[in-house]
């Protein structure tokens, strides 16, 4: 407990503008700051533009943080992060930073701090499966890769250890992962909750159909970027020693370390960093003289030299306050250029600098996981609302020839109740006490009864790559800074909807299975008449659904310059010094969420930017 | 005189009329909290303890009182003192029951301002009060500070930490909930 | 080595374990002071010293289970040790960790509760070849000196534990590997075990024993003499506890610890302290001291108790159910927040005094 002298450095713009970085890169969320570590290792120096305020690298920040998530009365997913005008982050709409198009609204969010969306993710890190990567050759739908399974899986290793996962792989392996032999992950797998036990042990074994497939509900854990304890097998693949989770995300002066404490609040912000975040790579730079940060610098435009496309340099707008629009321009220049804003951001920032791309699909093939919801109450008391967000779901629905016909899903069993389906634990108070005028003993006997009951499935599914859904700008929509603000058209495919039909009837079924009151109603309106603008009707059924906050495919990877935006090493076709990293560059995205194989790339794309650099 | 002011004026004067023309009694600030606590311990269903032990009644207090005035909470405690009074004094506690449901809960002037007590204990929020002569759209719900988002009694009342606070240590999850349904 | 005769006090295996013990009652008694202080701290404010102090305190409770793991590796019997009454120390209690008589009590988060705990974790610098000190008179002393004059005691917590390091391989000299008889099924390992702390070593032979009983005296003490760190290149807890004094950080370079700050002059980050931002509770509280309070006299009780009950689980765990240690510490959270509500309940009548857990019934 002292002060660490490993410390990145922020700089100012004088040290930035009188320097020639090996790389510079934008946005200091996950996928940056491995790029930053594996190139500063290398001996390179790094440069990494960051569009928020550095604070979250300080106790004092997190704990600021943390403060400002204790004080918000609406604890949503980026409730810790006070609200920057200067590099505002969408918030599931609240605050009009995207323009939605629709006719379906992305909706979701991400988080425009140092650190990234990180700070806020669940934290589940499940791999993606083999034919994943064939979506189109194998069930007619969305894209393929230009890689496969196999090309990516050392990767995945890298990613696994980075991010300290906690998960069995057995169990994963029973769902269609393939590992090398022997493989563990460094930390075993969370324990079930309570409530996942009870609803296991009523649907075990039960077997539902889906196109001609006979499917068996059984439940699983998740793999996730949270310190549990080290598995000893692991040694094997960490030189002989034994894996040491990573607590450290604010520098200076915390010695966590951690397991995960049962917090109840991966989302948005873990209060002892037991989940992973960005910060922890950054942390972790050995040389950290190497890598320079410069917070509060939103880049604006992408310079390219006409003649050879090659970038010459990132343009930027620096405030000092974020309430006011009040900025200075920089520049900043090096060999290499790296995008990792985010999927979203990275092809705003293109688009806005005229640089579409040759294929024309800078912004285009954006997906997304929509989740279905479905509520009930249990029987009898679970204690919901305890443990990390979600530790165990059905997974068995990854995988199948239904593909063809309906989209992959994985269901997620919600340790924290309804909060999401809109009935939170406060509003669950708020009905008893001004409604029902409960008080004393009765009152609480109505919250146990109402609360600690709570049973939420989220069922995520697959949507796969489609040209027309797509970020654009537009220059009637800028935030205050005078930057583009994103453009959002967005649509889910009927392949999509069918299993949300499919999806609300398997809940069904679970829940007749479990003996649970089914609670579940998709509103036109929310309680103060608004339209729900995810409100849609299909084959006669109402349905709302929920963004994932899984942006990707703006920058899609492939074969050629005319079918993709980079290469599989997330070099862009058009600038042989430019990397668009992050999930932006995915065909596909199947039932896993996004950030283990996003990170899994920039550790691929790493390696090919130290072969430029060679060169 | 603005509408707020005249509205608690005549509070107090329709009280006096109704009282049997006692002026309302001038308690002491050691005694209003006094009362306050024990209605707040009526109200909650937390023993004297436990709400002391949140650290924030001297905080809801002050929030209550600049909210609604210190008259009308004087009076809504006074209401309830004298119920409890009464029922101590009968050695019947369903008088002081009856009292809070009907005298209190479902009384228009006193209604909205003991729920709202009931949920800055709970979930240590205020919510506007319209009829108090706040502005409800110019008002919206506050947390009255960030360390009082932790003490709120829902999470102990549901055998729960709150989220973001007071963990309960690793695996504590997958063991059976410590509340249950009489 | 060369102490004479007289002055080696660990003779026996039978001695090996007595020291052992008293080790973990060493350990667990800077225990409840910390924790005392730490938890008088008002939430939101002092997170620098909140998190100076919570480190130095769960490297104690490491100490504790490290001292268990040799204890259990050379075949002692855990049984009646963390749960028998006598562990828990009456405070205010002195330990021997100088030459200056002071007591340890159970007190608020103070610029005297930091001089204390700087006390405790003063380092003395002695002749290595003098592991014992001569006679000292002092009363009430932690540390009994096992079939010698009662009166003696250690100078320090490192000089107490190289007593033990000695006697270790004296005893190894003698028996082999028949010393560490213990089955290794009873040791605590890094899965069941692990925290910001250090790693948890296990122990099954006399070079993970030294290791382990090294860790714990330097971690505790400023074994490199003359600087700020210690064998593991971090802070030592002195050193921790004097940056609360300064209001400012020192820097160790981890890599090249002779580049790190000198000795009372840290060039880090400064940071507030605020002494007042703290709850005025009773000192080296009594459960009299609530008698007349149901409410707060059972609070208190039930702290107590569920103490008690913690130590217990974690003597279970301990004593080959290694399994049961994560449950346990499950406990220890709650402990907190019961001590927490204690804290914030002003003792009616005490003029704005409030309460404060209670460790042993009187």
């Amino acid at each position: 407990m002292s002060q660490s002298q490993t410390t990145l450095k922020s700089v100012d713009c004088e040290t930035v503008s009188k320097t020639f970085y090996d790389v510079v890169i934008v946005g200091a969320g996950v996928a940056g700051s491995i790029v930053a570590k594996q190139l500063s290792e290398q001996g390179k120096t790094v440069l990494i533009l960051e569009a928020g305020t550095g604070k979250s690298l300080t106790l004092e920040g997190f704990q600021s943080h943390v403060e400002t998530f204790y004080g918000a009365v609406d604890k949503n997913p980026n409730a810790p992060y006070p609200l920057n005008p200067n590099a505002l982050s969408p918030t599931d709409g609240a605050n009009g930073y995207f323009e939605e198009k629709g006719p379906l609204p992305l909706s979701g969010s991400y988080t425009r701090v140092l650190g990234g969306t990180t700070m806020h993710w669940e934290g589940k890190t499940i791999r993606m499966l083999p034919e994943d990567f064939e979506l189109r050759t194998r069930y007619g739908h969305g894209l393929d890769w230009p890689i496969s399974y196999k090309d990516i899986q050392p990767y995945y290793r890298k990613a696994e250890y980075e991010i300290g996962v906690s998960g069995n792989t057995e169990e994963q392996k029973g769902l269609g992962v393939t590992f090398m032999d022997g493989y563990v992950l460094p930390m075993l797998e969370l324990p079930p909750s309570y409530l996942d036990q009870k609803v296991s042990e009523k649907i075990h074994g039960t077997t539902v159909e889906i196109e001609g497939e006979t499917i068996k509900l059984d439940l699983s854990t998740f793999p996730q970027g949270r310190n549990s304890i080290p598995n000893p097998d692991y040694k094997k693949y960490n030189d002989g020693d034994d894996f040491i989770p990573q607590g450290v995300g604010s520098v200076e002066p915390v010695e966590y370390g951690e397991r995960c404490q049962g917090n109840a609040n991966c989302v948005p912000i873990c209060p002892v960093q037991a989940k992973y975040d960005a910060r922890k790579t950054l942390n972790r730079i050995a040389f950290p003289e190497r890598v320079h940060i410069l917070p509060q610098a939103v880049a604006y435009k992408v310079e390219v030299d006409p003649a050879n496309g090659r970038v010459t340099a990132i343009h930027y707008k620096r405030y000092q306050d974020k309430n006011s629009p009040e900025h200075t321009l920089g520049i900043a220049k090096g060999t290499l250029f790296v995008l990792a804003t985010n999927a979203v951001e990275n092809a705003k920032l293109m688009l806005a600098s005229e640089l579409p791309s040759t294929s024309g699909l800078m912004g285009c093939h954006l997906m997304d996981h929509p989740f279905l919801l479905a509520w009930a109450l249990m029987p009898e008391v679970t204690g919901t609302m305890r443990g990390p967000l979600v530790t165990s779901g059905i997974s068995t629905f990854r995988k199948g020839a239904f593909r063809k016909k309906q989209s992959a899903f994985a269901v997620d069993i919600h340790n924290d109740g309804w909060g999401w389906s809109g009935t939170g634990a406060t509003d669950v108070v708020r009905d008893a006490v001004d409604n029902k005028h409960k008080y004393g003993a009765e009152l609480r006997q109505e919250l146990i009864s109402k609360i600690s009951r709570q049973l939420l499935l989220a069922f995520m599914c697959e949507l796969p790559a489609d040209p027309s859904n797509r970020v654009t700008i537009d220059a009637q929509y800028k935030d205050q800074l005078g930057n583009y603000r994103p453009v959002i058209h967005f649509d889910v495919a009927d392949y999509c909807k069918n299993t949300f039909a499919y999806a609300r009837k398997l809940s069904q079924t679970i829940f007749q299975r479990l003996g649970a009151e089914d609670h579940t109603k998709y509103d036109k309106r929310d309680q103060d008449g608004n339209l729900d603008p995810a409100y849609f009707e299909y084959q006669g059924e109402s349905y709302w659904f929920r963004g994932g906050n899984h942006f990707s495919g703006t920058h899609v990877m492939g074969t050629t310059k005319n079918n993709s935006v980079v290469d599989q090493n997330l070099r862009s076709w058009d600038h042989e010094n430019l990397y668009l990293v992050g999930a932006g560059s995915m065909p596909s995205i199947g039932s896993s969420n996004t950030t283990l194989t996003l990170a899994a790339l920039s550790f691929k794309s790493s390696e090919q930017m130290l072969r430029d650099l060679k060169s | 005189m603005n509408i707020q002011v005249w509205f608690r004026w005549l509070y107090a004067a329709l009280w006096r009329i109704f009282s049997g023309g006692q002026p309302i009694m001038n308690l002491d600030q050691s005694e209003m909290k006094e009362y306050f606590l024990d209605f707040s311990v009526a109200l909650t269903g937390f023993s004297k303890f436990n709400l002391l032990g949140t650290g924030q009644a001297d905080l809801y207090y002050s929030t209550i009182e600049q909210n609604i005035g210190n008259e009308l909470l004087q009076e809504l405690l006074q209401t309830f003192h004298n119920l409890d009074l009464k029922a101590k004094s009968a050695n019947d506690q369903s008088i002081l029951d009856k009292g809070i449901s009907f005298d209190i809960l479902d009384s228009k002037k006193f209604g909205a301002i003991a729920c709202n007590i009931i949920k800055l204990w709970y979930v240590a929020t205020w919510y506007p009060i319209p009829q108090t002569g706040q502005d409800s759209n110019s008002q919206k719900p506050f947390i009255v500070s960030p360390q009082a988002y932790p003490e709120g009694l829902l999470w102990s009342a549901i055998g729960v930490n709150p989220p973001a606070a007071k963990a309960p240590g690793y695996g504590t999850w997958s063991e059976k909930p410590s509340v249950t349904l009489s | 080595m060369t102490s004479s005769q007289e002055n080696d006090l660990i003779q026996s295996v039978d001695d090996l374990h007595f020291y052992l013990k008293q080790a973990m009652m060493i350990e667990h008694a800077t225990i409840p002071p910390y924790m005392t202080a730490l938890y008088s701290i008002k939430p939101g404010s002092n997170i620098e010293a909140f998190q100076i102090i919570r480190s130095v305190a769960v490297e104690e409770m490491l100490h504790l289970v490290l001292a268990a793991n040799v204890y259990n590796a050379v075949g002692g019997d855990i049984r009646n040790t963390l749960s028998s009454d006598e562990f828990i120390p009456k405070y205010p209690t002195t330990l021997p960790t100088g030459e200056t008589d002071f007591k340890v009590g159970l007190g608020k988060f103070s610029p005297e509760t930091i001089d204390t705990f700087l006390s405790i974790e003063r380092s003395k610098e002695v002749d290595e070849g003098q592991p014992i000190v001569g006679p000292r008179p002092s009363q009430n002393n932690l540390l009994a000196v096992r079939d010698a004059n009662p009166q003696y005691s250690f100078y320090s917590i490192g000089l107490f534990y190289a007593e033990i390091i000695r006697g270790l391989y004296a005893l190894y000299q003698e028996m082999g590997d028949d010393l560490f008889c213990g089955d290794p099924q009873r040791q605590i390992t890094p899965e069941y075990y692990y925290d910001g702390a250090g790693d948890i070593i296990k122990v099954t032979d006399l070079t993970s024993a030294i290791r382990a009983l090294t860790m714990i005296q330097e971690q505790g003490e400023g074994s490199v003499i003359g600087t700020i760190y210690d064998a593991e290149r971090l802070l030592s807890h002195y050193y921790r506890f004097d940056q609360l004094k300064r209001g400012q950080y020192y820097i160790v370079d981890q890599d090249n610890p002779s580049n790190s700050d000198q000795p009372n002059q840290p060039t880090g980050d400064t940071f507030a302290v605020d002494w007042d931002a703290v709850y005025p509770i009773k000192e080296n509280p009594k459960l009299s001291d609530y008698s007349g309070e149901p409410e707060l006299h059972s609070a208190a009780q039930e702290f107590q108790s569920a103490y008690s009950d913690f130590l217990t689980k974690i003597e279970y765990a301990f004593d080959g159910h290694p399994e049961t240690l994560l449950p346990a510490v499950g406990g220890m959270f709650k402990l907190k927040y019961q001590a927490e509500r204690l804290i914030k309940n002003p003792i009616p009548g005490r003029d704005g005094m409030n309460a404060a857990p209670i460790y042993r019934l009187d």
